[in-house]
């Protein structure tokens, strides 16, 4: 049972295209798990659609029309099979083998967003290891957490919100227990001290977005996230 | 900004709904340019003003996103299938990834070349129950979203044609970004629009707050 889900704010801001790219990852992963907001979002697009036939009329340029069916009779064919291949040419590894231990774990939706190198995990802690995925957006960290069966992640404070998708597994927190398709939002300043479930080691799908904007510094350290020390 | 709600339109909405989703069958699965036409005359000047306000100051160029949106809409209508969704629904949902990628290019923030299309999950299985909330979404939300109040419907018109974030309108209107969200909440529960349980609990926390 999915007990976390998004705000209906963050749901309309996912339906009318403002949130960005990495936290709206997060919400489609999250509807992958939670029919109940995946028909909550279908609703909010309906009021987009609404919205859009309500907006004002304004008239186009005369030749609009033509130039339209003019790009559809040049091209059509050609531009569809192209992205396709350039996606394939990309892909010098396997799905399976970017993956590696998360293979069997991860939506076929987050498929589409894999490097095309292996990932590259680092270790946070002893049983805390990230790998982190590029979507091209500076201001988020999109990134898979994996906590070992009963590990501890280290007690942490966040510069920025954190989104957390639970994909596989469960962990707790000083708060409550996290199960697969729950949708987690820590805001900037909250410290938290996840633990994995002592049967099975934990996977998340993680958002960080910075405090600011950052200008092309790049930090030494983790701009997303401060550690307490122990 | 204003949301200017046409009082022309007295007759059945559901009638219409069905031509547009009957002319995007048609186009998808034989390219009837006829019914793409009468797509566009319909279509087109709407998509005009809705992507313009979304596109700031850079409006000048708002006909070659009607234009890379009508081009999608062509080329996309095979996947078109009415039990899923209006014809309306489907052409917004266009036009934000549309809008989405081409902001995404002003800013030159997509190195790898992600698209809207890649992260809204258009793939989905239709469940029977997501073409009868298809339905019945026509039908509700169609009539009672001229009829949310002003300060409601303005929060939702900002953020689907200026499309800006929940900071945004707080900005923009100079209120917290909670009467944002509680009027959000507000709006979709008129729209009756179901909201997940934790959504009721931050309600009643707001008003413990308040």
């Amino acid at each position: 049972m999915i007990g976390r889900h998004p705000d209906s704010a963050l749901l309309v801001e996912y339906a009318s295209g403002s949130l960005e790219l990495a936290p709206s990852i997060a919400i489609t992963t999250h509807i992958q798990f939670c029919d109940q907001c995946r028909r909550t979002v279908e609703s909010l697009q309906a009021v987009g659609g609404e919205m859009l036939e309500e907006a004002a009329s304004v008239p186009v340029s005369d030749d609009l029309l033509d130039n339209v069916f003019a790009h559809i009779d040049s091209d059509s064919s050609q531009e569809q099979s192209l992205s396709r291949v350039q996606h394939e040419v990309g892909k010098v590894h396997s799905e399976n083998e970017v993956l590696g231990e998360l293979a069997s774990t991860v939506p076929a939706y987050i498929r589409k967003f894999l490097p095309a190198e292996p990932l590259k995990w680092r270790f946070l802690s002893p049983s805390l290891k990230t790998a982190t995925i590029s979507v091209g957006e500076d201001v988020n960290e999109l990134s898979f957490l994996k906590i070992k069966a009963g590990g501890k992640a280290p007690v942490h404070t966040h510069k920025g919100t954190e989104i957390t998708v639970v994909l596989k597994g469960c962990f707790s927190d000083e708060e409550d227990l996290y199960q697969p398709g729950d949708f987690i939002v820590r805001q900037a300043g909250e410290t938290h001290q996840p633990i994995a479930a002592q049967n099975e080691e934990c996977i998340c799908l993680s958002v960080l977005s910075a405090p600011i904007q950052l200008t092309g510094i790049k930090s030494m350290l983790n701009p997303f996230l401060s550690f307490a020390p122990s | 900004m204003n949301v200017r709600f046409k009082s022309s339109r007295k007759s059945a909405p559901m009638e219409e709904a069905q031509d547009w989703s009957a002319c995007l069958e048609r186009v998808g699965s034989h390219g009837d340019r006829e019914a793409f036409s009468a797509l566009f005359a319909h279509f087109a000047p709407l998509l005009k003003s809705f992507l313009a306000a979304g596109a700031g100051q850079n409006s000048e160029n708002i006909e070659e996103l009607v234009q890379e949106t009508m081009v999608k809409v062509w080329r996309k209508a095979g996947n078109y299938n009415r039990s899923q969704s209006n014809a309306n629904t489907w052409i917004y949902t266009i036009a934000r990834n549309t809008r989405i990628d081409w902001i995404r290019k002003q800013i030159r923030q997509n190195p790898n070349q992600l698209h809207a299309d890649d992260i809204y999950d258009s793939e989905a299985t239709v469940t029977p129950h997501s073409s009868l909330i298809a339905l019945r979404n026509k039908r509700d939300v169609s009539a009672e979203i001229k009829k949310l109040p002003p300060a409601q419907s303005e929060v939702l018109a900002l953020m689907y044609f200026q499309g800006h974030s929940g900071q945004q309108v707080s900005e923009a209107l100079n209120i917290p970004l909670g009467t944002v969200k509680s009027r959000v909440r507000l709006a979709l529960k008129r729209l009756k629009i179901a909201l997940a349980e934790n959504e009721l609990e931050l309600e009643a926390q707001e008003e413990a707050h308040a």
